[in-house]
């Protein structure tokens, strides 16, 4: 036996202590970690979205990126798919446009129209745009195509979301 | 455009532009072959939809059309009053998509372009080849449309 006996009061009191702060840290915690949540969420990129295209693969020459994003839409959650046109323009800078003709909605197409070479082409009321995606004033649409913001990272391109821009 | 109020509130913003009105045919069975029914009816809303993504300026599409495939009643009588309204209105093309063999037979009957497609086992496929797949199926779909309206055009 030794000096310092632990009376029954006193280890009582230990392990109330014990349990009971094991029972406090039990429903802290949760809500601690509910409410810095939001802080710890925060993703380094934003809303870019990786696509599988490298860098160093853009040419001058348009090409269509397509890239995978989930989309919220009230209840539903789904994977959608969104595409880019993707080139460089003579200084070699990364041009990323929308498809999304301005017009209606229609998708428009690079070189679709032999009358119409090296231009983005709109098949629903023949819209044009220029490699810059400018509207052709005399068609349809009153806006540029929508550009996308990028980011390279490792060498992938990395896409935003599309931003308007002024009409010519 | 589809068949939302969001949308047909542009329509009705600009109707001469959206001159094309696509009706996808869904089948319904309840005896034999409604597996088959279920599967052309999911090709034919996925392929209507993708179509809709990629000409949406130009086609409005409308609900799908479904029936019973052992109906007693003709259906094609039904179809053609959907046909009539539609064209009586400011719609100068209409389609019918359907992967359902069985309105090749009434095909004469109707004004529109009946596009007949056979349902592909998608269920079978993983998401990459589904996907691709559809792709090329939706490019040479939209040739057809382009290729209508050229024609309605040069005349």
């Amino acid at each position: 036996m030794s000096k310092d006996r632990v009376s029954r009061r006193q280890f009582l009191n230990y392990t109330l202590l014990g349990v009971g702060g094991f029972m406090a840290a039990g429903m802290v915690m949760p809500m601690a970690r509910f409410a810095i949540d939001p802080v710890l969420k925060a993703n380094a990129s934003g809303d870019f979205v990786a696509t599988k295209v490298k860098v160093a693969d853009i040419t001058e020459e348009p090409q269509r990126v397509d890239f995978k994003f989930d989309q919220v839409d009230a209840w539903y959650e789904s994977e959608e798919t969104g595409t880019a046109w993707v080139y460089k323009n003579e200084n070699g800078e990364i041009v990323a446009l929308s498809p999304v003709c301005k017009h209606l909605g229609c998708t428009v197409d690079w070189n679709a129209d032999e009358k119409n070479q090296n231009m983005f082409f709109c098949p629903c009321h023949y819209g044009l745009y220029e490699k810059d995606g400018t509207n052709v004033p005399g068609t349809p649409p009153l806006a540029p195509l929508d550009v996308y913001p990028y980011q390279e990272k490792d060498g992938i391109l990395y896409l935003g979301k599309a931003q308007p821009r002024e009409g010519a | 455009m589809k068949w939302t109020p969001a949308d047909i509130e542009k329509f009705e913003k600009s109707p001469e532009y959206v001159d094309t009105a696509v009706v996808p045919l869904f089948p319904v069975s309840f005896a034999n072959g409604m597996k088959e029914t279920a599967a052309m009816t999911e090709f034919t809303s996925l392929l209507t939809s993708q179509l809709e993504r990629q000409l949406q300026g130009r086609i409005l599409l409308t609900p799908g059309f479904s029936y019973l495939k052992s109906s007693r009643f003709p259906v094609v009588e039904q179809l053609k009053d959907w046909e009539t309204d539609m064209l009586d209105k400011q719609f100068n093309h209409v389609f019918y998509v359907t992967s359902d063999s069985d309105w090749k037979q009434h095909e004469a009957m109707l004004q529109g372009t009946l596009l007949w497609i056979p349902s592909l086992p998608l269920q079978h496929m993983d998401e990459k080849a589904k996907q691709s797949v559809m792709e090329d199926q939706i490019r040479q779909l939209m040739n057809l449309f382009i290729q209508k309206w050229r024609d309605a055009e040069a005349e």
